[in-house]
């Protein structure tokens, strides 16, 4: 016996056949989440673009006396760390620089995950590796990932730049005076965040370079 | 910033392909090898979701560095999903691609630049124009975000779920999927005038006296138990 509010809930049975008007819909979903990405990518450069400088400048200065870039980050924000060391080495164009992902060595991770706990599982490898003159960059989409405010504690006793990558509204990295500069994407969507952060993490390192040319020629 | 209207329709067809494949038990595997970093972001994304309460699917990362081709041989199953980023030159991604058919695998390749694969290069192609790499870089993150996001909308259909491809047997007295062009199968050994193929994770004996000899790893087209190229 059909129910008269069945014309509510078409497909509530699992009888729907023909996928024509679900394509249509999913192409035009798809259009519209990344109108919504292009918006948020343009207010976040925009917003941030003066910031985005400045910390440039900072890191070129540590580049040319030998300073090294440590990323790090969790999950999705694991691999855009790993992004970033790719990118430093390997650059399309311009210099290539000393960078490292803290991910990237499984054997480190889980030694450290497992003897001393997952919190500290980027705070040792810079107490390992990192000296005074060095940058600490971390990605989290929440701004709360504890691992990173204790490798960011750990960075800035070390003498370390502190460069926090957050979203939402910054999260406890926004107001951690152990991250020195925080680029804050303010999107509530996860996924929202993470594309704005690549680009932020793209002008980041165009402008780097542009502060290394200009560096050298002076 | 990269338009989005050229691929929206590829990437509907290609989420209600994995939502399909997913749902009859897929695993999806993960392939970058100039960007290893978007292959392990794909995987994590679909294995551990950021909205609490989706399902976690099966989905791997080929490792960084290894053999991609030897590595999804010895893993896939039939039904199962291949995902490549990577340029139209990636030599290791093309080879993979073109025995998708021959493993059973719906393959989704992504990738950016003027030089498109050709046609019928993947089951699903999801090409953008641009060359510049950081754009490109950009602009696949937003892809495989899209993906999940729609697969798990396909989800709400159930009706849809059905996966097509799967009802197709050769019940007929003409075989319809190798009638005319054959079947497309990996040489796994080879012995004189016969070989031993493997075409959707199962083996037969067959006759290769009309062609060239095949070397393990090729592929050629079986038509009534002969290859016929």
């Amino acid at each position: 016996m059909k129910e008269s509010t069945d014309f509510l809930y078409p497909f509530i049975e699992g009888d729907e056949t023909d996928a024509g008007s679900l394509l249509v819909d999913l192409a035009k979903s798809a259009e519209e989440k990344w109108a919504v990405s292009t918006e948020l990518r343009v207010a976040t450069l925009t917003r941030c673009d003066e910031q985005l400088r400045t910390i440039a400048g900072l890191m070129a200065e540590r580049f040319v006396a030998g300073g090294r870039l440590f990323a790090f980050g969790n999950g999705g924000s694991a691999t855009d760390a790993d992004g970033v060391a790719q990118l430093y080495t390997r650059p399309p164009s311009g210099r290539a620089l000393p960078s490292r992902s803290l991910v990237e060595d499984r054997a480190v991770i889980t030694a450290l995950g497992n003897d001393v706990g997952y919190d500290k599982i980027f705070s040792r490898q810079i107490i390992a590796h990192a000296r005074a003159g060095d940058m600490a960059l971390g990605y989290s989409t929440s701004g709360n990932s504890e691992n990173l405010l204790v490798a960011f504690a750990e960075a800035t006793k070390r003498g370390l730049l502190t460069i926090g990558f957050a979203g939402i509204d910054g999260g406890r990295m926004g107001v951690d005076p152990n991250v020195e500069h925080c680029v804050i994407v303010r999107s509530q969507s996860v996924h929202r965040v993470q594309e704005s952060q690549a680009s932020a993490t793209h002008v980041l390192w165009a402008y780097v370079q542009e502060a290394l040319a200009s560096a050298i020629r002076v | 910033m990269t338009e989005i209207a050229a691929v929206a329709e590829d990437m509907g067809r290609a989420s209600l392909a994995l939502a399909r494949r997913f749902n009859s038990g897929a695993t999806m595997w993960c392939t970058s090898p100039s960007w290893p970093f978007h292959a392990s972001h794909v995987a994590v994304e679909f294995v551990h979701p950021v909205i609490v309460g989706k399902r976690a699917l099966a989905a791997v990362t080929v490792p960084i560095g290894a053999d991609v081709v030897a590595t999804l041989r010895a893993n896939v199953r039939p039904g199962d999903i291949v995902v490549a980023l990577a340029g139209s030159d990636d030599p290791q991604v093309t080879d993979a691609m073109r025995r998708g058919e021959a493993w059973g695998v719906e393959t989704v390749w992504i990738g950016a630049g003027s030089d498109r694969p050709a046609s019928g290069s993947a089951d699903h192609v999801i090409w953008l124009d641009t060359d510049d790499p950081l754009e490109a870089s950009e602009c696949f993150v937003r892809i495989y975000h899209l993906l999940w996001e729609l697969t798990h909308v396909v989800f709400e259909h159930p009706g849809l779920l059905k996966d097509v491809a799967q009802d197709v047997v050769c019940t007929e007295e003409v075989c319809i999927t190798c009638s005319d062009e054959g079947r497309l199968t990996e040489v796994v050994s080879v012995e004189g005038d016969e070989a031993v193929v493997r075409a959707l994770g199962v083996e037969e004996r067959i006759d290769v006296s009309l062609i060239d000899p095949p070397r393990p790893g090729d592929l050629v087209l079986v038509h009534a138990g002969f290859a016929i190229r």
